[in-house]
């Protein structure tokens, strides 16, 4: 019974009219296996703007067919103008909306006419079942994560993209770089013994009144774990969400991250990232040890505390901030990295803009 | 002396023994409450002694272990203080409500002003930033005061239907409703509007929280209770009598219509008050007042003050319960109130219980 059912099986498989074409068959972050003719010409680009552009190289944008603008315009509105003064096109790409408002329009996206939409993987969860309606449109969907921060899912999500735009090699050659840099890192750090200093991370976007968000795993959480300090939020916090004020005082938090943004409009934000100014960012962070007992805690005695562009992570130069992050806890086998060097290095090296502003900053009192 | 005599004697000894069996509930819940604020203060997460503590609450907000100060004096003691207000603001307010619409169900939300309360906090976490004077006021005060305004325009419009169509539970009740699906869907707008950032900051003042408790917070929610207590003493009696019925009320010659027009007010302004600071913290507005009836019946002089009391319970209890299951990351209290007070709802379920009619 069985040798005849292995024997239909067979038959069946030969038989079967499955198309046989030399393309390009991708296995996603999603663990979907994606199957091209050939390079994409007309992508429907969803996040990870400036890891597309860094794999897909000079001239990437022209074969962008849509946008899903919001997350870049609305998110980092100061790195979105650097792009748009860099290559103009871009502002004339059509917008299908966004999935974390809910205004993600498939039929804009199947206007667009793209030959593949290349999705983060919380706008493939976000869009649910409308996924399959762009696949019967014709479209195919690449999901790449770089959410998650592990080394593993930057590496296979930079190889994803490289395949499918057919910059294969360039893409090796990113990955090769990141790889090489985290792995110098965490060679020095088990060299220095693990720190296990406390690092306390804020989302300074409402200024001091408000308790920002910390990150118990992923985001930053993720960057702390990698580097050996010990995370005030782990264990407390799931993914993100506020630490209550006299936990961080009790926990008395060796290192201070506040973690800054384009956020124009937050008149009390810690305002890093492009065309950021040192001078003003420095005094919005200063502003933070103004909260009740911050000026006693060790990471403030110490000069320990510091500002960092959000929009830092989940990229592929995400690798400078743990650099930094590693240089604090342990200054002596960092002493030849230079972290905002590095980041300049990788902005010359890899993308169309300069890395103009400020993306890591220790604070400095002023002296009246 | 005659029988008419005897029985009014009677009569007088009964009202005397129940005047004392309420006054001593009433201690009871005062004593209960300071233990509980007490208990509150002596927990959080960074494990101070109960002696630590003690001695950081003598030695006042400057005292020499800075650490323990801060922590007592600036972190814990303001959120305990708000939660003591902003408890027995929704208590008071819970209470008339329920008296002038003569529905066990109402609670200070019932009329539409949690929804415009969030609406306007929406508007200003949105928006606030783009204002003029945002450069001027920080984020802090714009974010209340906008809660505030919205609820006192929810108050005028349910106010206005109630001067040109009489102030009846039924007029009070619809115009209520349509105010607070009409906030409740811009609401819904402006979430719809936001970007993922802000989305979350609207959802978590939504829930409840007493996080951003500040001395002068405390002074504004403190002055707004100190503001209505007068008129609600003046009208204490007024209405435990509306309790009878409105006909019986009326046919005492209560200005029906005047009283529950004014004690609408006062329930806005003191939920207004308690709202736009800490956000929308429900239940304990619906339940404080069943849970006074229980105790001391319908006498205002006494539900009143231990239906404030109540709500505070409630409150200072989420708040204690909060720290003590999760001492690092900050569960919003609305979140918890309903937890804390739904033992004192089954407690007074059961106390009714036995067929007896209200």
């Amino acid at each position: 019974m069985r040798k005849l059912i292995t024997l239909a099986l067979a038959i069946l498989a030969l038989t079967s009219t499955a198309p046989a074409f030399a393309g390009i068959t991708v296995t996603d972050l999603k663990g979907r296996e994606v199957t091209l003719e050939k390079p994409a010409e007309r992508v429907l680009l969803g996040f990870y703007y400036e890891d597309f552009l860094a794999v897909a190289g000079p001239g990437a944008m022209g074969k962008v067919a849509a946008l899903s603008t919001g997350p870049w315009r609305d998110w980092r509105p100061k790195q979105y103008e650097a792009y748009v003064a860099a290559i103009p096109s871009i502002a004339e790409l059509p917008d299908v909306g966004e999935t974390s408002g809910g205004t993600f329009s498939v039929e804009a996206a199947i206007a667009a006419k793209p030959d593949l939409a290349i999705l983060a993987a919380w706008q493939f969860d976000a869009l649910g079942d409308q996924v399959a309606v762009l696949e019967r449109a014709g479209i195919p969907v690449v999901v790449v994560d770089y959410n998650a921060q592990t080394l593993e899912k930057h590496l296979q999500s930079t190889r994803v993209l490289g395949a499918v735009m057919g910059a294969g090699q360039r893409a090796e050659r990113l990955a090769a770089a990141y790889e090489a840099a985290i792995a110098d890192t965490l060679a020095r750090v088990a060299e220095a013994g693990v720190s296990g200093r406390k690092v306390y991370v804020e989302l300074a976007k409402n200024g001091p009144s408000e308790v920002g968000n910390s990150y118990g795993n992923g985001m930053w959480g993720g960057v702390i774990d990698m580097v050996g300090g010990t995370n005030i939020a782990k264990g407390q916090i799931e993914n993100w969400g506020p630490l209550s004020p006299e936990y961080v005082l009790a926990q008395r938090p060796d290192v201070i991250l506040l973690a800054g943004s384009e956020w124009v409009s937050s008149p009390q934000a810690v305002l890093v990232g492009f065309g950021a100014d040192e001078a003003l960012a420095n005094e919005r962070a200063g502003a933070y040890l103004g909260r009740a007992g911050w000026a006693d805690l060790p990471a403030a005695q110490m000069g320990e505390v510091h500002a960092l562009y959000h929009g830092g992570t989940r990229t592929m130069s995400d690798y400078v901030y743990v650099q930094y992050l590693a240089k604090i806890l342990y200054p002596e086998a960092f002493g030849d990295i230079d972290p905002a060097a590095e980041l300049a290095a990788y902005y010359e090296a890899w993308l169309p803009v300069a890395a103009e502003g400020v993306f890591m900053l220790r604070y400095q009192p002023v002296t009246q | 002396m005659s029988a008419q005599a005897i029985a009014t004697a009677g009569l007088r000894d009964g009202y005397r023994r129940g005047a004392l069996r309420r006054t001593a509930a009433l201690a009871a819940a005062l004593a209960g409450l300071a233990l509980l604020l007490l208990l509150d203060l002596a927990t959080g997460p960074s494990g101070m002694t109960l002696a630590e503590t003690w001695s950081a609450l003598r030695q006042g907000p400057s005292g020499e272990d800075r650490m323990a100060a801060t922590i007592l004096w600036h972190l814990r003691m303001p959120q305990s203080l708000m939660g003591l207000l902003v408890g027995a603001a929704l208590g008071l307010a819970g209470l008339q409500m329920q008296t002038i619409l003569d529905n066990p169900l109402a609670s200070p939300f019932t009329l539409g002003f949690s929804a415009s309360a969030g609406f306007g906090a929406a508007l200003a976490i949105m928006f606030g930033a783009a204002l003029p004077l945002a450069r001027f006021v920080p984020e802090f005060v714009i974010v209340p005061a906008a809660a505030f305004a919205m609820t006192l325009l929810a108050t005028a419009i349910v106010y206005g239907v109630a001067r040109l169509r009489g102030a009846t539970p039924e007029i009070l009740v619809l115009s209520g409703i349509a105010v607070l699906f009409f906030f409740q869907s811009l609401q819904s707008l402006l979430q719809f509007l936001a970007s993922p950032e802000v989305l979350q900051q609207i959802v978590f003042w939504l829930f409840g929280s007493l996080l951003k408790a500040t001395w002068t917070s405390i002074a504004v929610v403190g002055v707004i209770l100190a503001a209505c207590l007068p008129f609600l003493v003046r009208d204490v009696w007024k209405l435990t009598a509306l309790r009878l019925g409105e006909g019986n009320a009326a046919s005492l010659g209560l200005a029906v219509d005047s009283l529950r027009r004014r004690s609408f007010l006062i329930v806005a302004l003191l939920t207004a008050g308690a709202v736009s600071f800490v956000g929308t913290i429900g239940f304990i507005g619906l339940v404080a007042p069943h849970v006074a009836r229980a105790a001391v019946g319908e006498d205002h002089r006494f539900a009143l003050p231990l239906s404030a009391c109540a709500g505070a319970v409630i409150l200072i209890g989420a708040s204690v319960f909060g720290k003590l299951i999760s001492p690092g990351a900050v569960i919003p209290v609305g979140i918890i109130t309903a937890v804390a007070g739904i033992p004192m709802l089954f407690a007074v379920i059961a106390r009714r219980g036995g067929g007896r009619r209200r």
